[in-house]
């Protein structure tokens, strides 16, 4: 079944009372110089460090880095949904304007659940085990929106049919573990969507699914973004996965941005050494790297190329410039002096004190 | 490396081998309405330092079979031979010794290490269950030696799982698995929890221990592109069964059966370009459940090609058939169940589809044309407008 879904108008449900109009383009969520601190055993760290990004109408932007760079971190700042031990610094987040980390924090969740959804990394285990899928819809439905049992199971049902569960009203009343990861993946997205929010924030979404599934929903989040001209963001650790998706980057390294480009720009020339290499360890079907494409020759194949070593821990990011220890163009500026994020090009910045190399600048 | 002869170079070889799970159903007195068939009718070869790459989807039986392979499970019919011995006729020594020899690396580097054990102790676990492999004496060194192969510092050898990262843990599971000097690993999607930066790291350590210890490798994993890297042949499972097997270059740049094809569509290509060209998804939905596999061809409910052929010009389409609820796919798709069949250049490529030479047409462009998918669920395009 096919549903034609505009914006705030669903059949039979009212628009929300403060839904607005998305133009695309219109600035949504911007968040700006944001800081988050961990209060930990070994003193405080700090997990995200000066970041800001801005989300559009009808636009996607992903959030790339590795585990531990401090995606999750900042996306729970955002949502007000910070654990006890953490909290933020520096910075604002402004939603449509409105600095939601001024507000009390009761009023800036009430903000979220209205206009900022987000799908947890762990969302696959989200579900609880003992309540039907269909309940735990309605529940939240009829808590969030005030509807009747009836209305939530309609609405429930059709939220289902948005994300392409088959035979939706039939399945609404089995259990999670009835649920393939992808279908339970869908749910929750089902569940975000509830409340036709204007900016839907996934993280990993697909990370624990298969390749098919994670190509099935990756092309759900497109298609839902592109018909409700929602601002997305798409967090993950796989340049692969986003590269079909996305509008913008932008590469999270030791809890801040190290390059912000539009995605055509970044992978036809990162500017950014870290880019590049995240680039290249995304495994490729075509090529096997090696020149040995006979499997009967006995010859090795040759290595994957890898980001050597592991990201710092916060509390432990380098001197100068973060990246150094693992960066295969670091000289020994790098060591000491930390590259701030500066424009390198019209639309693009990195903090690589080399960018303009990597760029095919004539220096070096 | 040495020519052998074709025969000895087998290190593992399963034929014919099934695995299937009673379906229970009530509360307290379980009765069992039926069967899942896991694994049904698997024939696969493993050569000596050679790497076969196993492919498919979430709930295909990849890790039912690896547990069969490696001695968690007995199999429900078929024969596992492990150096042209049948491991069900061997002595119960012999078959600890076979245990021994095939080792498994787990899936989840965060769930498969016992979070309250040490390193060392984790590393040292497979001694406890073959004490002869390693004499007592000499086992700390054993387990300093392995930490240092697979890339750990042995000094490392007191702290907890927690204290390491994912990679490092993979490394830690890896580390387990040579303890007792396997010949074989079966490795279940080593890297599947891993982030992209750290697979590779993975891999090439896989690699380099093969070189230098000779291990052949059974590696499963549900992206073709992470198995195009480390395997020389390639099978693909469907629904407990291999529907396509052949060295690595057959199987990707001439793949024979539409759901390889399918699985290839779905492989993320990082290039904006490309994907917006090739907005194709072949796969839609779940595989369904094998406790009650469609008939005929177990893939018709899911299959492309059929759905191309029922609706094309041919005589397939003229004889095509509605299947309950699913799409019209040719008559032979629905009621005959097709059995590997070689394909052209190595006799060892082969693929389990009645139009094979239908699928490896279209496969000259390695993704068929978008135009030709009728796709339900893929109409509206999700970039467009
Ligand atoms: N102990 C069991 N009892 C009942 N059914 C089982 C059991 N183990 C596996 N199955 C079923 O057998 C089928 C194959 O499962 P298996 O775990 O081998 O798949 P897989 O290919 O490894 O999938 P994944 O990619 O999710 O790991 C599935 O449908 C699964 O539900
Ligand atoms: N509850 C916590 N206490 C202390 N440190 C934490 C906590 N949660 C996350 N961190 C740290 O903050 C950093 C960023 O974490 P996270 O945002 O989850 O990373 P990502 O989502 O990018 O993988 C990590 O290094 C992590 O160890
Ligand atoms: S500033 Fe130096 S170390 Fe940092 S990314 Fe650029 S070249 Fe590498
Ligand atoms: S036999 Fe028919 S249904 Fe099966 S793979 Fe071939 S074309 Fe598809
Ligand atoms: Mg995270
Ligand atoms: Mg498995």
């Amino acid at each position: 079944m096919e549903i034609e879904i505009q914006a705030g108008t669903e059949a039979g449900v009212p628009a929300p009372e403060t839904a607005q109009e998305r133009t695309v383009g219109t600035t949504l969520l911007e968040v700006s110089d944001l800081a988050v601190e961990f209060r930990t055993d070994d003193g405080t760290v700090r997990a995200v460090d000066g970041l800001s990004y801005r989300v559009e109408a009808g636009r996607t932007l992903a959030l790339v880095g590795e585990s531990g760079c401090g995606k999750s971190v900042s996306s729970l700042a955002v949502m007000g949904l910070l654990p006890a031990t953490a909290h933020v610094v520096a910075g604002q987040v402004r939603y449509r304007g409105d600095d939601l980390l001024a507000m009390p924090r009761t009023r800036h969740r009430a903000h979220c659940g209205r206009h900022v959804a987000m799908v947890f990394q762990d969302a696959l285990a989200a579900l609880n085990p003992v309540h039907t899928v269909g309940y735990q819809l309605t529940e939240s439905l009829r808590a969030r929106a005030g509807m009747s049992r009836r209305e939530s199971r309609r609405r429930a049902v059709e939220l289902l049919d948005l994300v392409k569960v088959p035979n939706a009203a039939q399945r609404i009343d089995e259990y999670p573990h009835q649920f393939s990861g992808g279908m339970r993946q869908r749910v929750m997205i089902a569940s975000a969507l509830a409340m036709d929010p204007d900016v839907l924030i996934a993280d990993e979404p697909t990370t624990a699914l298969d390749v098919t599934v994670q190509a099935q929903v990756m092309r759900l989040l497109a298609e839902i973004q592109a018909e409700r001209q929602m601002g997305l963001v798409l967090i993950t650790h796989d340049l692969g996965v986003v590269a079909g998706v996305a509008d913008d980057v932008t590469v999270m390294y030791a809890g801040r941005a190290v390059e912000r480009s539009a995605v055509r720009d970044l992978y036809a020339a990162p500017a950014h050494p870290y880019t590049r290499s995240l680039l290249r360890s995304v495994p490729r079907l075509g090529t096997r790297d090696d020149g040995h494409d006979d499997a009967h020759d006995g010859a090795r194949r040759g290595r994957l190329p890898v980001v050597p070593g592991r990201p710092p821990s916060p509390g432990h990011v380098p001197s100068g410039c973060p990246f150094h220890p693992r960066c295969d163009m670091a000289r020994d500026v790098c060591a000491t002096d930390r590259p701030p994020l500066a424009e390198v090009a019209a639309g693009r910045s990195s903090a690589c004190h080399f960018a303009d190399e990597l760029l095919g600048g004539d220096r070096g | 490396m040495a020519e052998e002869g074709p025969k000895d170079d087998v290190v593992l070889e399963v034929r014919d081998l099934a695995k299937s799970y009673p379906v229970r159903s009530g509360v307290v007195l379980k009765r069992t309405v039926g069967q899942v068939q896991a694994v049904d009718g698997v024939s696969l070869t493993l050569r000596r330092g050679r790497t076969l790459g196993l492919v498919g989807e979430s709930g295909s039986g990849k890790s039912t079979l690896a547990r069969v392979l490696v001695g968690i499970e007995k199999p429900t019919r078929g024969t596992v031979l492990v150096d042209g011995e049948d491991v069900s006729t061997m002595s119960r020594a012999a078959r600890r010794e076979l245990r021994r020899s095939v080792q498994m690396v787990f899936q989840d580097p965060y769930t498969s290490l016992n979070p309250r054990m040490s390193v060392g102790d984790i590393v040292a676990e497979p001694f406890r269950i073959h004490p002869d492999a390693v004499p007592a004496g000499g086992r700390r060194q054993a387990v300093a030696e392995l930490l240092e192969l697979v890339g750990l510092d042995p000094d490392h050898v007191n702290r907890y799982p927690h204290q390491f990262s994912g990679g490092q843990r993979q490394r830690i599971g890896i580390a387990r698995a040579l303890a007792v000097k396997p010949r074989v690993l079966v490795c279940d999607e080593p890297v599947s929890a891993l982030d992209v930066s750290v697979q590779g790291q993975v891999i090439n350590l896989l690699a380099d221990l093969q070189d230098e210890l000779g291990l052949s490798y059974l590696f499963i994993a549900h992206d073709l592109a992470v198995v195009r890297h480390i395997a020389d042949e390639v099978a693909v499972m469907y629904l407990g069964r291999v529907v396509e097997q052949g060295v690595d270059r057959d199987v990707y740049d001439a793949s024979g059966h539409p759901y390889t094809r399918a699985l290839l569509s779905a492989v993320p290509v990082p290039d904006p370009a490309a994907q917006a060209d090739d907005e194709v998804l072949l796969l839609d939905g779940d595989p369904p459940s094998p406790a009650d596999p469609p008939s005929g061809c177990r893939f018709h409910t899911r299959c492309w090609l059929a759905r191309q052929l029922a609706s094309g010009t041919g005589p397939e389409a003229a004889d095509a058939v509605e299947t309950d609820g699913g799409p019209r796919v040719p008559r032979r798709c629905a009621t005959d169940d097709p059995v590997l069949v070689p394909l052209g250049r190595h006799d060892a490529h082969a693929a389990a589809c009645h139009f094979v030479g239908a699928a490896t047409a279209v496969s000259a462009a390695r993704r068929p044309d978008p135009a030709t998918v009728p796709d339900p669920a893929t109409v509206p395009d999700p970039r467009g407008s």
